[in-house]
């Protein structure tokens, strides 16, 4: 303690450089924490989004590959089944964008309801889209980008059928976590009955609710067992392991993240190492001195890592508190946001700090441990001499 | 200046020779040297460049060690310590005076007077009394909240020297402490070197070119190429830098007794 005056002082001898370290290794463990958040907030919005009674059958050997429209009768008899709706893809592109810029899909109208009953559509909305055979139920998103009302009729032009169809918006998924356009599947059959063609009978893709959470994994084993050996097996996993799936993309995107964070962090070490080594060089006669009349070596080093460790922890304090501002601010704007609901999941949890603090120590310690071990090591005399 | 006396010894270098590889060529900066000083004198280590005299003070002072011989300084043979044994020996029994101060600028006066009672055991507030009282020794007891950047050079070598001298050493060495001084400053440290010893017993060496330092000292030895300057050779040397500080007069006055002893 009591070589705390003289690591307080000399950690301010030069106020700029001292500053602009320290912001180096504080922006490093912002961005860090940031990122760190990201695996835990991506399976909270998985959670968010998913439903945890729900879950998906595709064709094995792939979601663009389809199956029977016919296995999913089969599905509903499956024990533990509340209720299966097919999804097709249309690749439905609106006119003035001229390709396909939100997912669209034919689907059951009577079941749709009863599979996604946490969707958030009016009662008299479902009754109008099973009413209307050219009726669409659209997410909100899609409705506010085009500025689009219910009852205004849209024409998509299909990119994977030969048709173009007339819809009228009936109903609106009122959240922003389903950017859905939805029309009931009878639409596009008679559409291609009158283009000649044979009707609708595939189902792209088969959701289906179970009514009770249990039992979800032996609904799922048992429908991938009904479609062994069949001319298109099926694949079934729970609406969170599809999303995670289906972004994962994403995963790619955050492991890329990662390295590059960790690159920035290592650049930064060496900033910070080069700084020490400056700081260090620059004092070069006064631990000459320091070391004449009568300082240790451990003393020495141990001043001088101080310095670094001292720095870098204001500098991990301020970086996790800064981390935590924003994502504070972050989670409140999704308060007034549900566009930015999402972000609230990207909390910067005890843990994460930890690791935060302990990357600014680790970051300080690696860039002052050279610089402080070379000036310690030396001989007294040869550090006159280099001086002197 | 006093003649040599027969004191006990306080510094007893025994056949000491210093060598050391620069490059692919092997340097004698010290051949086969022994002398003797004696405890309250105050004594110069005289000489042109590469004579050897710093690197004579460097072995004094427990800074570097001998390639060959002995150095006794109060009957501890300095050879026997290892570096951090060597490090306490000088925090203890060493004050030390550089050319260029090396103060720490970012601290005040007082605290780079009590920086070496750091290693000491003593309270705060009793390390920084003793700063005081070594401030107040050398005059600048009204500085001591004064940074090194608002001291001139003289002052900020009395800063230096109460450094020295805030442990209490037996021994001072100084190396060239007047070198970066004008004249008015440096006959000012030479006297107040000269008032150590006198009013504090202190056992100084200074290691110098300033032929000035003849007027304080009591004794001082010359070296050339590594090679300790006696009998005639050293009178001639003496003489030489009388000559130069305007030396008649000096020599009226008694000057530098040349030999192995002081």
């Amino acid at each position: 303690m009591k070589y705390a005056h003289l690591v307080w002082k000399n950690l301010w001898r030069n106020k700029l450089r001292t500053a602009m370290t320290g912001g180096a290794i504080m922006l490093a463990v912002v961005l860090v924490c940031l990122l760190l958040t990201m695996p835990a907030g991506m399976d909270a919005m998985l959670n968010d989004f998913a439903n945890n009674t729900r879950l998906t059958v595709h064709n094995k050997a792939g979601i663009v590959y389809s199956m029977p429209y016919s296995f999913v009768r089969k599905v509903r008899q499956v024990d533990g089944v509340a209720a299966a709706v097919a999804w097709v893809w249309f690749g439905g592109a609106f006119e003035e964008d001229g390709r396909v810029t939100f997912p669209n899909f034919a689907v059951e109208a009577e079941q749709i309801g009863a599979v996604f009953p946490d969707y958030p559509i009016k009662p008299e909305q479902l009754a109008d889209f099973q009413r209307y055979r050219d009726g669409a139920i659209v997410g909100r998103q899609v409705m506010n980008k085009y500025g689009w009302k219910i009852g205004e009729r849209v024409t998509l032009k299909s990119t994977v059928w030969p048709v173009d169809l007339d819809f009228r918006i009936v109903g609106v998924i009122d959240n922003d976590r389903a950017p859905h356009f939805w029309f009931n599947r009878e639409y596009l059959d008679q559409a291609l009955r009158e283009k000649g063609r044979n009707g609708l009978g595939i189902a792209g893709t088969i959701w289906v609710r179970a009514t009770d959470p249990r039992q979800v994994g032996s609904i799922m084993r048992k429908v991938d067992e009904m479609s062994r050996n069949s001319e298109a097996e099926t694949s079934s996993e729970t609406e969170k392991s599809f999303f995670s799936n289906f972004f994962g993309s994403l995963q790619g995107l955050v492991t890329i993240i990662l390295i590059v964070t960790g690159l920035v962090s290592l650049c930064i070490v060496f900033i910070a190492a080069n700084t020490a080594s400056m700081g260090v060089r620059e004092r070069a006669g006064e631990i000459a001195v320091m070391k004449a009349i009568g300082f240790p070596r451990r003393v020495i080093f141990g001043t001088l890592l101080a310095e670094a460790a001292l720095l870098s922890i204001f500098a991990g304090v301020a970086g996790v508190l800064l981390a935590l501002g924003l994502t504070g601010a972050l989670k409140a704007a999704a308060g007034f946001s549900e566009m930015l609901g999402p972000l609230g999941n990207f909390i910067v949890t005890p843990f994460v700090v930890v690791q935060g603090l302990f990357l600014s120590l680790f970051v300080g310690m690696l860039a002052g441990v050279v610089p402080s071990f070379g000036a310690a090591r030396k001989s007294v005399v040869q550090s006159l001499h280099e001086v002197f | 200046m006093e003649p040599v006396a027969a004191r006990e010894p306080l510094i007893q270098i025994l056949s000491v020779s210093r060598r050391y590889v620069r490059g692919v060529d092997e340097v004698h900066a010290l051949e086969n040297v022994s002398l003797s000083i004696a405890a309250g004198r105050f004594v110069a280590f005289m000489g042109p460049s590469g004579s050897g005299k710093s690197t004579l003070m460097n072995l004094v002072s427990g800074i570097d060690r001998p390639s060959e011989g002995e150095v006794l300084v109060a009957g501890q043979s300095l050879g026997e310590l290892d570096e951090d044994e060597l490090a306490e020996w000088r925090a203890r029994h060493v004050g030390l005076i550089f050319q260029f101060f090396n103060l720490i600028p970012v601290l005040d006066a007082r605290d780079n007077v009590a920086l070496p009672l750091l290693l000491t055991d003593l309270a705060k507030s009793e390390r920084l009394r003793r700063a005081e009282t070594a401030l107040r020794v050398v005059g600048l007891e009204e500085r001591t909240d004064h940074y090194p950047r608002t001291l001139s050079g003289g002052e900020q070598q009395r800063v230096a020297i109460a450094r020295a001298i805030v442990t209490d050493p037996d021994l001072i060495v100084a190396d060239e402490p007047t070198g970066d001084l004008d004249a008015r400053n440096a006959e000012a440290i030479l006297e107040l070197l000269r008032r150590l010893k006198n009013d504090f017993g202190k056992t100084i060496i200074m290691v110098t070119h300033d032929p000035r330092a003849l007027r304080f000292v009591d004794h001082a030895f010359h070296l050339d190429k590594g090679l300790l300057l006696e009998g005639e050779d050293a009178e001639r040397a003496d003489r030489a830098v009388q000559l130069a500080a305007g030396g008649g007069l000096l020599s009226a006055a008694g000057a530098a007794r040349p030999g192995g002893a002081a």
